[in-house]
């Protein structure tokens, strides 16, 4: 079995083995929406090498863009989603065009700046999006003869996407494409210099990754029936580039562990200690200082350990963590 | 040979960093499948020459031309599908890809949109890997195909570096410093290559070393503080006393084929 039919079966797994082991509904279904979402963002950050905190934009967009389509038009369901991705894919097109156009420090600050933005326009326009209250009763149609009322009815479908949108971006991380953003954030001006048209490549894995970010958005209002305000804060890009970054940045289903991981440890914590985010913090810290290659490393580390698993080793796509992006050498 | 077109032209080419003049009328003229040659000391902007032609650096003034078609304002990378491939001075290789993937990459990228397909997987029988198998079978790398690029030894490296160039299938290669670094086994398996390459290709190269510069090369030019100093066949540059006195006296020791 090849290393992406492994990938592809562990995530099918999670699906399986969360409303075994889970008693509510609403935190299963919100593992696999982040588990999308930050694997969209592993796209961006794995591959291409771009640390990109405007995740936040489509996640937001895509539950307001779900939220208004399904409170003032009578369109099915799965229109609501399909435009919430295609909302995402256009913001992320052009936020990735306009921020790609400066490297390291100045791109993610540009990224940074543009959520910001965005949190404002939202904010503003309290009309569209409800301001500070978000946009409230979204409904949750059926989709034929199938309720989603239920909130593990809801996870279903949801678990279904996720595969779906699991499957395609395996399929986009090991084509041809795929194969060019890892050079890309290997050597960049290597790149270029071989004939690739680098920023038409950034542009499009910014596409891919707002379409995925935007119907992650989109599941979420659903899920809870509001869209809020929040979800197109720059809290959640942060959240989002924390899930990935804890799960490891080598391969896709990292970015599933990552955000099972975060949600469930928070939704626990929470519970115990209202100042859970400073232990979160601190696993943080623990993972830039000691574990670059996430909860998927250590996993790997300790496969390798174990005396059956050491012929086995599972080696991730992408040898080596995130790198800095290459300095610019000399002109 | 000297009666045909050039397959690049440059005219008046000149190059400003700031208010530091890099480069400035250089009038060039490289012949179809010939070797040529640039030399002349540390600074003389042998490198900011290369860096222009290839559209890294934009030229700030003169004109480039490609077959007669004036290039000076395509950017790099449109450059490689018209027919110009470089390596680099200092080795710019894909680090954590292998070597294989490397060369796989470089001959992508004469065709780089077909790349841009998402949906499009790495056909195991595609044209780019069937060049990158034959460049490493070229480069005598194959033994190491599966290997990362970073692992590889300098020499090693350096080879690829020559054949991601290669890989591109250019009309025009463009080889910065080739031998740098390089220990002496290597130098002469280097030059061996870059003759050999002159058949199929047109080879501009930049080298310190005299002996493959005085060897092999069909013309040579010796540039000095952004401008060129001399051109002319080896035997000609070698005895100019212009040259011998850029380079004081006696560096210009190579023999001729």
């Amino acid at each position: 079995m090849n290393r992406a039919s492994l990938h592809f079966l562990l995530a099918a797994l999670v699906a399986i083995a969360l409303p075994l082991f889970m008693r509510s509904g609403t935190l299963a279904s919100e593992v696999l929406i982040f588990a999308m979402a930050a694997a969209a963002c592993n796209l961006l950050l794995g591959y291409t090498g771009l640390l990109s905190f405007g995740q936040g934009i489509f996640f937001g967009l895509g539950s307001y863009a779900a939220g208004l389509t399904l409170l003032h038009t009578s369109l099915p369901l799965g229109v609501a989603l399909v435009l919430a991705a295609i909302a995402g894919a256009v913001v992320a097109t052009g936020v990735g065009w306009l921020s790609i156009r400066r490297q390291g420090v100045y791109f993610v600050m540009l990224t940074l700046a543009f959520s910001q933005f965005f949190y404002f326009l939202a904010y503003t326009f309290k009309d569209i999006t409800g301001g500070d209250n978000g946009l409230l009763n979204i409904p949750r149609p059926a989709i034929g003869p199938f309720s989603l009322g239920d909130s593990w009815a809801y996870y279903a479908f949801v678990a279904m996407l996720f595969l779906i949108v699991f499957a395609a971006l395996q399929r986009v991380a090991s084509s041809t494409f795929g194969c060019t953003l890892l050079a890309v954030r290997d050597n960049e001006e290597r790149a270029r210099a071989i004939g690739f048209p680098v920023r038409n490549f950034k542009i499009t894995a910014f596409a891919i990754s707002g379409a995925v970010t935007g119907l992650a958005g989109a599941l979420h209002a659903l899920l809870i029936g509001v869209a809020p305000l929040s979800n197109i804060e720059y809290h959640m890009s942060e959240s989002i580039l924390i899930m990935t970054i804890i799960g490891g940045s080598g391969n896709l289903f990292a970015s599933v562990l990552g955000a099972g991981f975060y949600v469930i440890v928070s939704d626990l914590l929470s519970s115990i200690w209202p100042r859970w985010l400073l232990l979160l913090g601190g696993l943080l810290i623990v993972v830039a200082l000691f574990m670059q290659k996430g909860l998927w490393g250590l996993i790997e580390r300790l496969v390798v350990a174990l005396p059956m698993g050491r012929r086995s080793a599972i080696k991730s796509p992408i040898e080596s963590p995130i790198q800095p992006e290459s300095e610019g050498r000399g002109i | 040979m000297s009666t045909q077109a050039p397959i690049l032209a440059t005219e008046k080419l000149g190059v400003r960093y700031g208010s530091f003049l890099a480069l400035s009328d250089v009038t060039l003229s490289i012949k179809s499948n010939t070797i040529h040659s640039v030399i002349g000391p540390n600074g003389a902007g042998k490198t900011t020459l290369f860096h222009a032609l290839t559209g890294r650096v934009r030229a700030s003034s003169g004109r480039i031309t490609l077959n007669g078609q004036d290039i000076t304002h395509v950017s790099d990378d449109k450059r490689v599908p018209l027919g110009i491939a470089r390596s680099f001075q200092v080795t710019s290789l894909f680090q954590n890809l292998s070597v294989r993937e490397n060369l796989r990459l470089a001959a992508q990228g004469r065709t780089p949109l077909q790349a841009l397909a998402p949906w499009r997987g790495v056909d195991p029988r595609s044209q780019a890997l069937a060049v990158a198998d034959e460049v490493m079978e070229r480069l005598e790398l194959t033994h190491v195909s599966d290997r990362a690029a970073g692992e590889l030894s300098h020499g090693q490296q350096r080879r690829l570096e020559v054949g991601m160039a290669v890989a591109a299938k250019p009309r025009l290669i463009l080889l910065d410093e080739p031998t740098s670094g390089m220990g002496i086994d290597d130098v002469e398996a280097m030059k061996a290559l870059i003759r050999d390459l002159g058949r199929d290709h047109t080879v501009l190269f930049i080298e310190h070393n005299m002996g493959i510069v005085m060897n092999i090369s069909d013309t040579v030019t010796v540039m000095r503080a952004g401008r060129v100093l001399v051109e002319g066949p080896p035997a000609v540059v070698r005895d100019d006393p212009e040259v011998r006195r850029a380079y004081l006296g006696n560096m210009i020791t190579g023999d001729l084929a």
